[in-house]
């Protein structure tokens, strides 16, 4: 299976997102149930995923330089595969925009009536908090990338 | 109707590789492959570039299968 230049580039971009997912995102699904104030080293966190990030990219697109010496500049055809992929990806942020606002509803709602029932313990487990928030947000960023990139993957293996 | 064409034969006639052709008219050997295979309908402009470089008439080069 030959694949060109551009379909390695959407490769690397799928394989960030899964390292992302497996490296990164357990730190915040431990941390979801407190604010990100009391997050253990947060900062430290935050400039460790900007570094891999700047790293991972760095490596992996000098590679492919290195191994494609010559320059591929976009056709119509890949603005054509573009445009679709990433007017799916909007339609998933819009999908999961109704799905968040669900969820923060959903927390405020089982808080109102838990206060009444008085039960601490569920209570507790009913509160927003910011950490969970994030943890909410970056898996469905993480969710959507890979699912757009994968369709544009496709299209450009198909069309 | 399905819009095909006759690049293939064409191009092959005049002596151009796909990668040739693509440099010439500014896309890829990819988007020629495509094309070849009817996957991708170009542009009217690409269409008119892509003819005018293999020097025939567009609707030589493109036309609609009637089944």
């Amino acid at each position: 299976m030959g694949l060109s230049k551009k379909e390695i580039s959407i490769l690397i971009e799928i394989i960030f997102s899964i390292v992302f997912v497996f490296i990164f995102l357990p730190y915040f699904y431990e941390n979801q149930e407190i604010n990100l104030i009391l997050m253990d080293d947060l900062i430290g966190k935050i400039i460790e995923i900007l570094i891999f990030t700047v790293i991972y990219f760095s490596i992996a697109y000098s590679l492919l330089e290195f191994i494609f010496k010559k320059k591929e500049s976009k056709d119509e055809r890949d603005d054509m595969i573009n445009s679709k992929s990433y007017k799916l990806g909007y339609l998933l942020y819009e999908f999961s925009l109704f799905i968040f606002i669900g969820y923060v509803c959903s927390k405020f709602k089982n808080k109102e009536l838990l206060n009444l029932t008085g039960n601490q313990e569920l209570y507790n487990n009913f509160q927003l908090t910011d950490g969970g928030i994030v943890f909410f947000v970056l898996v469905l960023l993480a969710f959507i990338s890979i699912i757009k990139s994968l369709y544009q993957f496709y299209l450009h293996r198909t069309v | 109707m399905i819009l095909k064409n006759n690049l293939k034969e064409i191009r092959q006639k005049n002596g151009f590789t796909q990668e040739e052709l693509g440099t010439n008219v500014g896309v890829s050997r990819q988007t020629i492959i495509s094309i070849e295979r009817y996957r991708y309908k170009p542009t009217l402009e690409l269409a008119m570039k892509i003819a005018q470089k293999l020097n025939i008439k567009i609707e030589k080069l493109f036309y609609f299968d009637q089944e």
